[in-house]
């Protein structure tokens, strides 16, 4: 049994003051997936455990001011199954479909995935391609923080212990992409902690150069990252696999820049290459 | 030790309980040892192999990931809610059939993660059974017997008659 005390305030204003007076000793609990993990292995200890995980507020998937408005409590299977998700941000719902399993996806949040801040959160590359900010509360004002503020290092949140994220605002998918996916690299099909992932979507302009791209990174790099090299040595340039090659290459130079040369990376080089090639490919004309 | 206490009311297999538990208990505890149901089994406790499946407000979840105070006003089945008065159900007549037990340690997620499936997708195919057990592991069978099994109880294969 954990020794910890378990709060389930009625609203958002009863969460908020609650942890205006108790932030620093309690963790917000969504989903639990990954808090009853770090609480059973003992690398994480709290008074208080706040479940956010009912309440209205922070349940919504909508439209709002031509954004996409996603609550911080609404589920990975709800993300799946959400029509306006598939339509306004595709690569989100693709990383949702590889995500943990389907146990897990039933109640882990996405709320939860990116406060988390682990460097492999599936939701997190294709959040950052969607120009994504949380909208943070507290007892007395909100403010808005993007997606890469959020992690101020591995398994580290920048948030204040009396702030909640409520929702997640994201830029709608252009009208013109007409190309967006999510890929990662684990080591089994299902459950697998990505050892490398990464978002994308892209357009074309008729004479099949690319006019549009956002590209992110996950796992690879201590937060994951849009990579803006990537976009802006693609953007205009006709995409064979040549030109494909050399971009994954960028990339993998890039990645190892932030890293340093690992002793991983004899594999981390071709396979981010490969990754990216794969993810990319059907955009070749 | 702090003292929270905390009363949750739930309905396990058609069973409406009220119950006093710690606020640090885990769901799986409160159904092995409170409930004694110990159908439902402990296998990694970090959610990866899914013996602990339990089907919570129509849907499949890992019993040894949830606090139980997450319960509070939901419905849960565990399999010992799968059959009636002794009448095996269809989901358990297809494992028996197709021999998808061998140490049945993981049966019992199995079926759970199956029922979950099936009460979403009556007919689903083998793809959408592949995938959605793909959070339970059987460390016996190799799992052809298990996909087969579910074949059956979706009603995409006729089982094999009986003697």
């Amino acid at each position: 049994m954990l020794d910890v005390d378990y709060i389930r305030p009625p609203d958002l204003d009863g969460a908020l003051e609650f942890l205006n007076t108790n932030g620093a000793e309690t963790k917000i609990l969504a989903g639990g997936t990954d808090i009853m993990v770090d609480m059973r292995s003992g690398a994480l200890k709290t008074r208080f455990l706040l479940d956010v995980s009912r309440l209205g507020d922070l349940r919504k998937i909508e439209m709002k001011d031509g954004q996409l408005s996603i609550g911080a409590a609404v589920t990975i299977t709800e993300l799946l199954e959400s029509d306006t998700i598939a339509e306004t941000a595709p690569a989100l719902q693709k990383a949702a479909d590889k995500f943990a399993s389907r146990q897990i996806r039933n109640v882990a949040t996405i709320g939860g995935n990116v406060a988390h801040c682990s460097p492999c959160g599936d939701t997190i590359p294709p959040l950052l391609i969607h120009d994504a900010e949380a909208v943070v509360v507290t007892a007395k004002g909100q403010r808005n923080v993007t997606i890469e503020e959020i992690a101020g290092g591995p398994y580290h949140c920048a948030l204040h212990p009396n702030e909640i994220i409520s929702h997640f605002v994201l830029k709608l998918k252009p009208q013109e992409v007409t190309f967006a996916d999510f890929q990662k690299i684990g080591r089994r099909q299902e459950l697998a902690i990505a050892r490398m992932s990464m978002a994308a979507m892209a357009a074309k302009e008729d004479d099949n150069s690319i006019s549009f791209l956002r590209f992110a990174l996950g796992s690879c790099t201590p937060t994951p990252h849009r990579f803006y090299e990537i976009e802006n040595f693609l953007i205009g340039e006709v995409p064979t696999e040549n030109v494909l090659w050399q971009a994954g290459k960028i990339l993998a130079e890039k990645m190892l820049e932030i890293t340093g040369r690992r002793p991983s990376a004899v594999y981390k080089e071709p396979a981010i290459q490969g990754l990216f090639m794969r993810m990319m490919s059907p955009l070749i004309c | 030790m702090k003292k929270n206490t905390i009363t949750i009311r739930i309905t396990v297999n058609g069973e409406k309980k009220e119950l006093d538990i710690p606020a640090g208990i885990t769901a799986l505890e409160v159904i092995r040892d409170r409930l004694e149901l110990k159908g439902t089994k402990e296998g990694c406790g970090i959610g990866e192999c899914g013996a602990c499946t339990i089907i919570v407000d129509g849907r499949a979840v890992n019993a040894c990931l949830m606090f139980a105070t997450q319960l509070d006003g939901r419905e849960i089945l565990t399999v010992e809610g799968l059959d009636r008065n002794g009448e095996l159900h269809p989901m358990q007549e297809a494992f028996a059939e197709k021999h998808a037990v061998q140490c049945g340690f993981c049966t019992p997620g199995l079926m759970m993660s199956a029922r979950a499936l099936l009460l979403e997708h009556p007919h689903a195919n083998r793809s959408e059974i592949i995938k959605a057990i793909s959070g339970n592991l059987c460390r016996c069978t190799g799992y052809q017997s298990i996909i087969e099994a579910i074949e059956v109880a979706a009603g995409k294969r006729v089982a094999p008659k009986k003697e």
